[in-house]
């Protein structure tokens, strides 16, 4: 199996033979657990699960069941219920999103995996750590409306833990930091489907979400919840946003750093904010008077940089993109404001950049952190503090902790594991397709 | 695995179709309204070799991916535009399609899966809308039909069992649809300037895993199959694993059924070799 990051297609080789398997991954993970001495799966049947279908979870509901039966009994083929002869699931998780809260010396990750959050003592991991580390607190399950997870923040002020999901539950859920288990956020907000990161803004009291299908940022209230509205939101064609994901707000200097893939679509071909069941075509809205020229675009990836009281379809501040930037679908962005400088998870070519706080332009990163002994793998997540540097692995098991200087091929000072060395990661990322490769007998997938 | 700015991927792609006679494997690509072709040995940042877009192409959110061996075509759902679009195989760059079926005749809505019968000459589509008078269900047209006109038949109801489908894999050498019918919910669109309009603000959404309706994989005929009717196959039920699949293909060499399941974020693989057993198609 190839190990992977959270976007492209993975090419999985299907083993001969065929094992009987039946509920081989509830057993894994249950084995799993056991030897990691962490949560990795709600209790079966039990707890505070609600009759439906938890998250990571198959359901033993009675509508479904029902259901089945109903089916079932309908259809000519009544062996409908039988075990896979293979199946590819990564029972540890995966780390996406990272912040350090260095009021309380202690590290939040998202895992998408699994789909929950893990907080650590800031200063675990070591060097040469074989093990899985064991979290300080995990929150997973079904209440926690905790999915296809992305960005998280904590706001040690208010001791509140935010996270947000990037695709299908459309909602940020807050949680109290000392929450864990399958908790109930104290906070729900509906935010616009495809919102990937988080950054809070302290000054003003607010957050601001990133949103890959409008190509656009929004901020709301840091205490908004359910449907309240956006405060304002950056959009439009000047903005330069281009599948926006890693957002930072750098309150020292009054600017909000965005980082694009850039794939791009102008407004025109946009007909709602959302995947699902648009309520209007192009056509219906326009009344059939719409425009065919308007067109998607590649553009270069890039990180593009606003005013923070930027409102509307704004030009950023500054653009970092090109060759020589070797920005290359750049996912958490964070920026060191007390020494001004720009750290970007750079997931295409597996390294972190850094750049000139003030950096515009083609130019060539100060810094860059890449090379096998780097164990950087499909980085999602990136966070300096006053000496360190995490990064959040999709494509390995691992988060890694450099000194914040650190640059070219050098081993991290610490990792921390969520499984034990030298497992593998699926590399899925919500797989919603799947082709069959009669030629190389493989299976290939879209993340 | 290929990945990378130069590989013209995006994070959100739900289809993908392989050509097995040119080895080519294809994909949408909807935040950038593209569809791009790579060689089927294609591996790490590596360009595709071609790649249809732009104004020309009529692509506006591109979703799922067909291809047609035997005629040489790839069909193309976009729900953006809630059309369907054919294009040589070879399109590349601006090009026109060569067909496009659309309109209220067709009952295109949220497109979602695409499939193909050249030796029926047939073409499939998966939809789902709550739009009213939206079919959630299988829409089957002639392979060459084009324009404003009305499936042939339609495959939707409550003994399909399907609430909400995504990807469909057709097999052309029985005629067999393999649906994948996710059955979770799905939340009403968002407007960032109204945010749920219309919904009491008491109201709380349901998260998509929690529906209570299990998602399953289901077989029915493109040939005969019309209206309200069961499944004739089914892979459900706890012992599956699966909960909520949102894709599916096949190996029909090795008599397999391959689907993914975004609840559990893996891949699982059955054995059902009466599926792809030539001859006449599954009578229930």
């Amino acid at each position: 199996m190839t190990a992977a990051s959270a976007a492209g297609l993975l090419f999985l080789s299907l083993p001969a033979g065929r094992p009987s398997i039946e509920q081989m991954f509830v057993a894994q993970t249950r084995a799993a657990e056991e030897a990691e001495n962490i949560c990795l799966m709600p209790p079966e049947d039990g707890g505070a699960r609600t009759s439906q279908a938890p998250a990571g979870q198959p359901p033993s509901q009675t509508a479904a069941a029902a259901q089945a039966a109903r089916l079932t009994a309908a259809a000519a083929d009544t062996s409908s219920d039988l075990p896979p002869v293979r199946m590819v699931v990564d029972p540890y998780p995966s780390f996406n999103g990272v912040f350090v809260d260095t009021t309380a010396n202690r590290v939040l990750m998202s895992d998408t995996n699994r789909k929950s959050l893990l907080m650590y003592e800031k200063t675990a991991g070591s060097a040469a750590a074989k093990a899985a580390e064991t979290p300080l607190q995990q929150i997973m399950g079904p209440e926690t409306g905790i999915g296809f997870i992305a960005g998280v923040a904590i706001d040690a002020a208010h001791h509140e833990l935010f996270a947000v999901n990037n695709d299908v539950e459309d909602r940020l859920v807050v949680f109290d930091d000392t929450a864990r288990g399958n908790a109930k956020p104290k906070r729900i907000l509906y935010v616009p489907h495809q919102s990937w990161g988080i950054a809070l803004d302290h000054r003003r009291d607010e957050i601001a979400l990133s949103v890959q299908t409008p190509n656009m940022y929004v901020v709301f209230k840091r205490d908004a919840k359910k449907f309240d509205p956006p405060v304002r939101s950056v959009r439009g064609p000047h903005t330069g946003m281009a599948d926006p994901h890693g957002i930072y707000i750098d309150e020292t200097h009054n600017e909000v750093f965005v980082a694009n893939h850039g794939n791009y679509r102008p407004a025109e071909l946009i007909t709602s904010y959302t995947a699902y069941d648009a309520r209007e075509s192009r056509q219906e809205r326009s009344g059939n008077a719409f425009s065919e020229t308007a067109r998607g675009n590649f553009v270069a990836s890039s990180v593009t940089v606003y005013d923070a009281d930027a409102k509307g379809d704004a030009a950023p501040l500054r653009t970092i993109s090109g060759p020589l930037s070797r920005i290359d679908w750049p996912m958490g962005v964070v920026v060191d404001e007390a020494d001004n400088e720009l750290f970007v998870a750079n997931n295409g070519d597996n390294s972190i950049l850094v750049f000139p706080r003030t950096a515009s332009g083609n130019v060539q990163p100060k810094r860059v952190i890449r090379g096998p002994l780097t164990g950087i793998k499909g980085p999602m997540g990136v966070y300096v503090t006053k000496d360190e540097l995490f990064v959040a692995n999709f494509g390995d098991h691992t988060a890694l902790v450099f000194p914040r200087l650190a640059a070219g091929n050098v081993a991290p000072k610490r990792i921390i594991r969520n499984a034990p060395a030298g497992k593998e990661t699926s590399g899925f990322g919500n797989p919603y397709a799947v082709a069959y490769d009669s030629k190389r007998e493989e299976v290939l997938v879209p993340n | 695995m290929i990945q990378g700015q130069a590989t013209h991927l995006s994070r959100t792609t739900h289809g993908i179709a392989y050509d097995a006679t040119h080895d080519e494997i294809i994909a949408p690509n909807p935040l950038a309204a593209a569809v791009v072709i790579f060689r089927g040995g294609a591996t790490g940042e590596e360009a595709p070799v071609r790649t249809i877009q732009g104004a020309r192409s009529g692509l506006s959110r591109p979703e799922t991916v067909a291809v047609d061996e035997k005629n040489g075509e790839i069909y193309v759902g976009d729900p953006g535009d809630r059309r369907v679009l054919v294009y040589r195989r070879d399109a590349d760059g601006d090009a026109a399609p060569v067909r496009t079926i659309q309109g209220d005749k067709t009952k295109l809505l949220q497109i979602v899966g695409i499939a193909v019968d050249p030796i029926r000459d047939l073409l499939v589509v998966s939809t789902y809308s709550r739009l009213p008078g939206g079919v959630t269900g299988l829409l089957i047209f002639k392979r060459t039909d084009s324009g404003n006109v009305a499936p042939q038949r339609v495959i939707a109801g409550p003994k399909t069992g399907i609430t909400r489908l995504r990807q469909i894999a057709l097999d052309p050498a029985t005629g067999r649809i393999f649906v994948a019918a996710i059955n979770n919910e799905y939340l009403p669109p968002y407007d960032v300037d109204k945010p749920r309009a219309g919904l009491s603000p008491d109201i709380d959404l349901p998260s998509p895993w929690n529906t209570g309706s299990q998602g399953f994989v289901g077989v029915w005929n493109d040939e005969g199959d019309d209206g309200d009717v069961a499944p004739h196959s089914l892979i459900m039920g706890r012992s599956t694993g699966i909960v909520h699949p949102a894709g599916v293909t096949f190996n029909a060499k090795s008599g397999e059924v391959i689907a993914p399941d975004a609840v559990w974020n893996g891949l699982f693989t059955f054995l059902k070799p009466e599926l792809f057993n030539s001859g006449s198609q599954a009578s229930r």
